[in-house]
């Protein structure tokens, strides 16, 4: 049962999560725009509580498979269900969320007192209960005293908030976010997120969130849904996900990535040019051409020659250009089989011993559990 | 609870989506009863015989034999194109001082130039009549020419047709790129040149528009050729004299379909370049600030203040001969011609009935025609039924008020007709005039709603409250700008349209503009002076409510209003 807007705002809902009930599932949900798929096929299920975010590159079908779960775009097949009920044909009105635009769509000619309280004065509550209830909203989100104010007379920041807290006001029991930060600037951006995600497990409310910023996703999300092309093409924790990327595409999306071209071979190996290196186990038949990933952060680099007589799977390679980023350096090297280039990032730390140089010849050393192994030209987007 | 929940869940977006469905299907109801329908009628009628049986093209054969009637077409299309000339000549020219010269007191010319729209089409007939008629105090000027024929249609339609130019323009020169006049400049590009390869063409559409909208409105007129024509027929007139002259309906059908000809032509043309303008101007194009050049600056300024003058000429020779005992012999002030003592039941009668009819046609036009608006533009489903509703709105613009008001006869004065005891009513006046002016109403709306953020209404869904509320709450007040416009442009024009509701007014519902064709007709010139005058400060105090009205509310609105 949801909760009634007469409850006072609290941690009920949070202090029994991850019970792991399903708030919502979507069932082989496809959308096409005439001839064009938008969403192919999508099959996703969301626990009670938790706060999950889509993330895509620019027209993958994020915002329409949000706008599809809050019945703005009615899915050509496929079913939704939240909390048990069968959602599918119903229109927005009927279903139980809140939803926060891009654009935030805050009235303008109401003052920030009568946007945050849009939906209550619909319900016929009383004003006293109402003006307690606003106060409690803006007191969540760090505007209290801006009853008064227009919301053009309010920063990007605040203005954003003041729909965060419109859309929490009738308590909905699914939050739902379309690049909520997106329009803002970096620093504010970065304050607004955790304050977001505070308020989201204080709340315990399950939020689906769209961003095109991995970033975002990793700091703020339980649980990331990568979509390319209308399709999901992983489901996983932050660090699933990042360490554990399921597709040559998932891994390019997410952090850098060295994408090193190799010869499959069988028991854990890969061939580059002449040189056998170890990997994590893989499906890719023996011989067949295939893509070599690895972070940056994973390359170890070291003076040449001691490192050539210690280790199976080493290579060299020479130092093409040195990029100083602060915590760490980033050095371009470029393998001398079939020149290939590799991006490595060296902790400050460890620079000074290698005295790195344009020129310099390192030795490489790509630890097999940080290789993965996918199939040639599937990271193309 | 649960239970509860789920019945109004079930039951209630159904009822917010019967509800909108029946708004539209209301839409397009009125659309039908109000414009197709009468529009079919009248097709049909132009292909009957008297006594209703079908005859193919034989009216039109009839028509075309008949010399009386096929000179009309040229009469008409000779005016047309002078007034064009006329009018789209002088209006260029001083949207050009306007826009693109620092000329002195362009506020001021702005304002004079805008009055016409505020009179009847009758008024600048009558007021040439008294400068260059027989006994008229300019009739020198003429060397001998009659003013009751084509040169005082062309004058007087000039006169009218001259602010709606003027504004086509002005915006058109307004949309300029300073990029391109620096660049020319930097290329030492005379300025003769500059203006046909830069300037010319870069209002090209705005001009072809304004050709358009000026032929149409000059060829579809009919009250200045009605009092200041003489012999001179044109089809609009004609239209009036086959009916309520010589009753013969049939004819007049025939005369009315060859009438939309021109206005269908110029509708589609209008349309093309709609399409084509909307890519024309850059988002990064840089506005065109004019520099000083004292000679031409003063030119312009001189033309611009000619033209005003002639419109100030026009208007003060109104009131003038609405004042005067007796043109030109006893010329002492009196306001005896506003008693309107040509008129059996009094004038004021007609004006009040005027003025009823121009109020309820700002009030139900406006909501009407601002809330379909809305359903067409910020609504999900019933998308057929939208794009519909959508295409009907912009048919009005094609129909010429002689043609409109005619099929009405045809279509609510048949004797079948359920519909048939609104013949005469106010009710009825009210629909025509609503519909007559349809169309610019609706492309306002448009363009306003389309500034409005998208998701206003998903946001009201998401939070439950039903879509009038979001309207009401929300929409009504962001627009309410445009929504004034809308209702002022209704009110003027009920308020001067005359060519419609000429033929549906009975003796309860007769209005201030009939009663200046009437009284004209009638030889009270001086009463239909008045009458014309009393119609135009109508207007004008309307005209001037709205102007403080629109100041107070959007200065309130200052307090949320972006002040970017
Ligand atoms: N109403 C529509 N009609 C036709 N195509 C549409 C419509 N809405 C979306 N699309 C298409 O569907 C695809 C997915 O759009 P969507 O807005 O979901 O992308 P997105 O992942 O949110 O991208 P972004 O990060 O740019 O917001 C796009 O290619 C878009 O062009
Ligand atoms: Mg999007």
């Amino acid at each position: 049962m949801p909760p009634t807007m007469t409850s006072p705002l609290s941690v009920s809902t949070a202090a029994t999560p991850r019970a792991t009930t399903t708030h919502l599932s979507i069932d082989g949900v496809s959308k096409r725009f005439g001839s064009f798929t938008a969403l192919d096929n999508i099959a996703l299920e969301i626990q009670e509580g938790e706060f999950v975010c889509f993330l895509g590159p620019s027209g993958c079908g994020k915002t329409t498979l949000l706008r599809t779960i809050a019945g703005l775009t009615r899915q050509s097949a496929g079913r939704l269900t939240q909390r048990g009920k069968d959602i599918s044909m119903l229109p927005p009105q009927a279903r139980d969320f809140g939803i926060v635009f891009q654009s935030y769509a805050l009235f303008p000619n109401l003052t920030v007192f009568n946007n945050v309280a849009y939906g209550l004065r619909n319900r016929r509550v009383e004003r006293a209960r109402i003006n307690d209830r606003v106060a409690e909203l803006l007191a969540l989100v760090n505007l209290t005293g801006s009853e008064a104010k227009y919301p053009a007379a309010l920063s990007g920041g605040q203005q954003q908030r003041v729909a965060l807290a419109r859309a929490l006001a009738t308590e909905p029991g699914l939050l739902l976010l379309d690049e909520p930060l997106s329009a803002l600037d970096a620093r504010v951006r970065g304050h607004l997120r955790s304050q977001i995600k505070a308020l989201q497990a204080r709340l315990g409310v399950t939020t689906i969130m769209v961003t095109h910023d991995q970033e975002e996703a990793l700091t703020m999300a339980d649980r990331i849904v990568v979509m390319n092309h209308g399709v999901i093409e992983q489901v996983g924790t932050p660090a699933a996900i990042y360490h554990q990327p399921a597709s040559a595409f998932v891994a390019s999306f997410i952090g850098s990535m060295n994408f090193l071209e190799v010869t499959a071979q069988a028991n854990r190996q890969a061939l580059l040019g002449n040189t056998p290196c170890a990997c994590l186990p893989h499906t890719i038949a023996v011989g067949q051409a295939a893509q070599l990933a690895i972070r940056p952060e994973a390359v170890a680099l070291s003076l040449q020659a001691r490192a050539l007589k210690h280790q199976a799977g080493a290579l060299n390679g020479e130092v093409v250009s040195i990029e100083f980023l602060g915590a760490f350096q980033r050095v371009t090297l470029r393998l001398p089989e079939d020149h290939q280039t590799l991006i490595a990032d060296v902790p400050s730390r460890d620079s000074s011993k290698l005295s790195l140089y344009v020129g310099q010849l390192l030795a490489i050393h790509l630890p097999a559990e940080a290789a993965r192994l996918y199939a040639a030209g599937s990271s193309q987007q | 609870m649960m239970a509860e929940s789920l019945i109004k869940a079930a039951t209630k977006p159904s009822l917010e989506s019967l509800i909108r469905l029946l708004v539209l299907l209301a839409g397009v109801a009125l659309l039908v009863v109000g414009l197709l329908f009468p529009l079919v009628t009248m097709l049909l009628k132009s292909l009957q015989d008297r006594a209703g049986d079908f005859i193919g093209l034989a009216n039109f054969a009839h028509y075309f034999q008949t010399p009386a009637l096929v000179n009309s077409i040229a009469n008409s299309l000779r005016v047309a194109l002078m007034t064009t000339g006329v009018v789209v000549g002088l209006a260029f020219l001083c949207a050009y001082g306007i826009t693109r010269t620092c000329m002195p007191g362009k506020r001021l010319f702005r304002m004079l130039a805008i009055l016409p729209i505020l009179a009847p089409s009758l008024l600048p007939a009558i007021s040439l009549v008294y400068l260059f008629g027989n006994q008229g105090f300019l009739r020198e000027v003429l060397a001998g020419q009659s003013i009751y024929g084509p040169i005082g249609i062309v004058m007087g339609m000039s006169f009218w047709i001259f602010p709606h130019a003027l504004m086509l323009l002005t915006t058109a020169l307004t949309n300029s790129d300073a990029r391109l006049y620096e660049a020319a400049e930097a290329l030492g590009t005379p300025k003769w040149r500059t203006f046909l390869t830069i300037t010319l063409p870069g209002v090209r559409y705005g001009l072809i528009s304004c050709l358009f909208v000026v032929f149409t409105l000059a060829i579809t007129d009919f009250g200045v050729p009605k009092i200041i024509g003489g012999q001179f027929s044109v089809l609009a007139t004609d239209v009036y004299r086959q009916v309520v002259g010589q009753q013969n309906f049939q004819m007049g059908a025939v005369v009315s379909v060859i009438l939309l000809l021109p206005a269908v032509l110029s509708f589609i043309v209008d349309r093309w370049i709609q399409r084509r303008q909307v890519a024309q101007l850059s988002a990064r194009a840089v506005p065109w600030q004019p520099t000083l050049s004292p000679l031409r600056d003063w030119v312009f300024a001189l033309l611009c203040y000619a033209v005003a003058g002639a419109i100030v000429l026009v208007i003060g020779t109104a009131v003038y001969a609405s004042l005067v005992q007796f043109w030109p012999y006893n010329l002492s002030i009196t306001f005896e011609h506003y008693t309107f003592q040509g008129m059996a039941d009094g004038g004021w009668g007609a004006w009040f009935n005027s003025l009823k009819l121009a109020f309820s046609v700002a009030l139900v036009g406006t909501l009407v025609i601002f809330f379909n608006a809305w359903l067409i533009e910020k609504s999900e489903g019933f998308r057929p039924l939208r794009q519909g509703l959508h295409f009907m709105a912009m048919l009005p613009m094609a129909v010429p008020g002689m043609v409109l008001g005619l099929a009405y006869i045809f279509f609510f004065n048949q004797a079948g007709n359920p519909l048939n005891w609104l013949y005469g009513t106010m009710m009825l006046l009210v629909l025509n005039t609503l519909v007559h002016f349809y169309t610019v109403c609706h492309l306002t709306s448009v363009t306003a709603l389309k500034q409005l953020d998208p998701e206003f209404e998903a946001v009201g869904a998401s939070l439950k409250v039903p879509f009038w509320t979001t309207f009401y709450r929300v929409t009504l007040p962001v627009s309410l700008p445009a929504v004034l416009d809308i209702s002022v442009y209704l009110f003027v024009n009920a308020m001067t349209t005359v060519s419609a509701v000429v033929f549906l007014y009975n003796s309860d519902t007769r209005l201030a503009s009939v009663a200046v064709l009437h009284l004209d007709e009638a030889g009270y010139f001086a009463s239909a002076a008045a009458m014309a005058v009393l119609i135009f400060l109508t207007s004008l105090v309307v005209k001037l409510l709205h102007a403080a009205l629109t100041h107070v509310l959007l200065n309130n609105a200052q307090r949320w209003r972006q002040a970017t």
